[in-house]
């Protein structure tokens, strides 16, 4: 036992002192104001449902597995959800391996009454069989390094690692129905979780005899403060939960304040964590498509075009997989990307061609970069369930021929494409698109529409390369 | 025959290794080390005061404690937290602090393979960061064997599961690396050598896990260039 307190690190009177007294005149020992958050970084792993978030000097993992279980009696047709908190003995010398102490029991119960109590995850989505399969999710949190504020970033690091994760497809078989076979990756593409509402931990703490308010404590405040309170809240100010676990009392006004302040810090991680997930799920369907090339054969015709074309390109394929992406359905990022991956990594791979039919003529003219943009934005424009004004006088179009053995003929999103200009021929063969000389008139009068709908440089995102 | 690798790799080829040092603000000592995929995270906290109950106080104490991804802690992971005990209770010069317990702390962040040596080069940078006294450093690699006698290094998570035998070994650190007149000496302390651990899965001959000693012994060298490379002096990296 004496070794124990011997290993924990104790604070000051000194220290204690300055970090008080430095307050009155709203100083914090780490330069920030009152009322500042520290930076945020979310990164992702290999896997899906695997985040590591940085919150100033404190790290945490979080990763989400998922498992087919029978379902709670009282509740047949909803999944689970389950959240271990592990306080790693290498984040703080005084964290012990083994049961998790109230702190790390605290922390988990913050987190699940966020998600859970709020209906932030959907649990119906997750049900199989009512009554006899459903999956259960399990979020593990690994705090690495504790430098305060752990609740905050452990709910950072959960939410993101829910919104990256996919669970496998299945189907139901037997004879009488009630097997149910989990589909590898391989042949049905794992789907996302859906998620309501982003309820994100702000955290403040109270120092001082004067109970000045600290957003976001280090674990140096934490070691003065008189009391803590966590508010959870989502983008919407809607309040999902507030935890103020004893320590010294407060006036309601300072409450209210908290409230206000953590509904602004809120919407402004939620923007933080949105972004960083839509970065990562660019980067995943890029390596979708690296691996569906491999097994599938792929036109080695190469695209000589110049390297402006091809970022080009590459900056509106991102943007079009991230339409596409936004409707949940693997099939088409596979199968619209790949068509013109196949043109970028064409001169990678051998071939046996499947962009073939008779009418492509490669080097005839190059490519203008204009009418580039134009088709390909109106392929953005064209998503199937908002159609512009310049697609809906078209009737969709069918490939012609049938030089592809591959499933690209039902592919809706490409079927429902605009007649594209005549001078983007080429463009459209690389697509695939086998086309019908097309009404010139059609587009050329409403080209000032399409170019209107293509994102205007500065506006467009980076694009990332990811091996 | 040769077997293809995914990725083109060649049967003695490694894949990508990063170590970096220092990447926790707590603990005493921390570095993050990756075989490819394969990350494991590793920090030290010691010397601490006191032994635990059945250790010599005469000497200093190792502690291992091993962190799965997800899942319950059990037996695969007291056998790992074992191995690696027994591995660096070698390496640390225990005389120095007696009485004292070193406690290194292992978290697997993603295993594809190979995992034990990934983490016994986390756990020797992590030592060193924190400035525990070591004899010499450990460098470790994973063999397999395939169906047609086939010795491959370095295998990932696939080719591990797939294999009829794998071998872990651990040696040290090549000495040719620092010393530049041959290890041998006159006056000065025989160079360490032989293997520190051997962990073998599956049915091998004797011949054959002589074959895969030989192989993993010729990679030595260029790991532990590899390895003391990462591991000098970097700026902290913790901060945000």
């Amino acid at each position: 036992m004496e070794q124990r307190s011997a290993n924990t690190w104790r604070m000051t009177v000194n220290e204690k002192k300055f970090i008080e007294t430095a307050l009155l005149s709203d100083v914090r020992i780490d330069g920030r104001g009152p009322f500042d958050y520290r930076n945020v970084t979310i990164q992702f792993g290999s896997e899906d449902g695997s985040s590591e978030v940085q919150l100033g000097q404190t790290r945490v993992m979080g990763f989400v597995t998922s498992q087919l279980v029978q379902p709670y009696r009282d509740r047949p047709n909803e999944g689970t959800l389950a959240i271990f908190t592990e306080f790693s003995p290498m984040a703080d010398p005084s964290f012990e391996s083994g049961r998790p102490g109230e702190h790390a029991v605290e922390l988990g119960r913050i987190i699940d009454r966020g998600l859970r109590e709020s209906q932030a995850v959907d649990m119906e989505s997750l049900c199989v069989f009512a009554g006899k399969w459903v999956w259960s999710i399990r979020i593990d949190l690994h705090i690495i390094d504790n430098g305060g504020n752990l609740v905050d970033a452990a709910n950072i690091a959960a939410l993101a690692a829910l919104l990256t994760f996919r669970r496998p497809e299945c189907t139901l078989e037997g004879e009488d129905g009630q097997e149910v076979k989990i589909l590898p990756p391989e042949e049905r593409e794992p789907v996302p979780l859906i998620l309501h509402h982003l309820p994100i931990a702000v955290t403040f703490a109270f120092i001082g005899s004067e109970i000045r308010l600290v957003l976001d404590p280090t674990h140096f405040e934490e070691a003065v403060m008189g009391g803590k309170l966590t508010a959870t809240l989502n983008a919407n100010g809607d309040v999902c939960a507030i935890q103020k676990a004893g320590g010294e009392g407060v006036i309601q006004s300072v409450i209210v304040q908290c409230l206000r302040i953590a509904s602004v810090k809120a919407a402004d991680i939620t923007g933080k964590i949105k972004n960083a997930v839509e970065l990562y799920n660019t980067g995943r369907a890029l390596r979708k498509i690296e691996r569906y090339t491999d097994s599938v054969d792929v036109s080695a015709a190469v695209w000589k075009g110049d390297e402006n074309i091809q970022k080009e390109m590459d900056k509106l394929r991102l943007e079009t997989t991230d339409g596409i992406i936004s409707q949940s359905d693997g099939k088409d990022i596979k199968i619209h990307s790949s068509e013109k991956d196949a043109t970028s990594l064409a001169d990678k791979r051998p071939s046996s061609s499947i962009i073939g039919p008779s009418s492509w003529d490669p080097y005839s003219r190059g490519v203008n970069a204009e009418e580039l943009k134009a088709s390909l934005a109106s392929r953005v424009s064209s998503t199937p369930y908002t159609m512009d004004v310049s697609v809906s006088s078209t009737p969709p179009m069918k490939p012609k021929d049938t030089t592809m053995d591959r499933p690209i003929k039902d592919a809706d999103t490409i079927t429902s494409l605009p007649q594209e200009p005549p001078a983007a021929g080429d463009v459209q063969s690389i697509t695939s698109l086998p086309q019908e000389p097309p009404a010139a008139g059609d587009v050329q009068s409403k080209a000032k529409t399409l170019k209107d709908a293509v994102k205007p440089k500065s506006l467009r995102k980076k694009k990332t390369f990811i091996k | 025959m040769d077997l293809e690798r995914p990725g083109g790799r060649g049967a003695n080829q490694l894949r990508p290794m990063d170590c970096s040092r220092n990447v926790l603000s707590r603990a005493h000592g921390s570095a993050s080390c990756s075989h490819g995929e394969t990350r494991v995270l590793a920090a030290v906290y010691g010397p601490k005061a006191g032994t635990k109950k059945n250790e010599n106080p005469e000497k200093a104490c190792i502690e291992v404690i091993w962190k799965p991804k997800t899942g319950q802690i059990g037996k695969t992971e007291k056998e790992f937290e074992m191995i690696l005990k027994r591995s660096l209770q070698n390496m640390c010069l225990l005389n120095v602090h007696p009485n004292t317990t070193t406690s290194i702390v292992i978290q697997v962040v993603h295993d594809d393979g190979s995992l034990l040596p990934c983490a016994l080069h986390a756990a020797c940078a992590a030592l060193v960061d924190a400035g525990i006294p070591l004899k010499y450093l450990a460098v470790a690699t994973c063999c397999c064997l395939t169906e047609s006698g086939q010795i491959i290094l370095d295998p990932s998570k696939l080719e591990e599961e797939s294999m009829k035998a794998f071998v872990c070994l651990a040696f040290p650190s090549s000495v040719q690396s620092v010393c530049t007149e041959g290890a041998t000496k006159d006056g000065g302390e025989p160079a360490p050598h032989g293997i520190i651990t051997s962990l073998t899965h599956g049915l091998m001959t004797v011949t054959e896990y002589f074959q895969c000693l030989e192989q993993a012994r010729a990679a030595i060298t260029p790991l532990s260039k590899i390895l003391k490379r990462k591991m000098q002096s970097q700026p902290a990296s913790y901060q945000s």
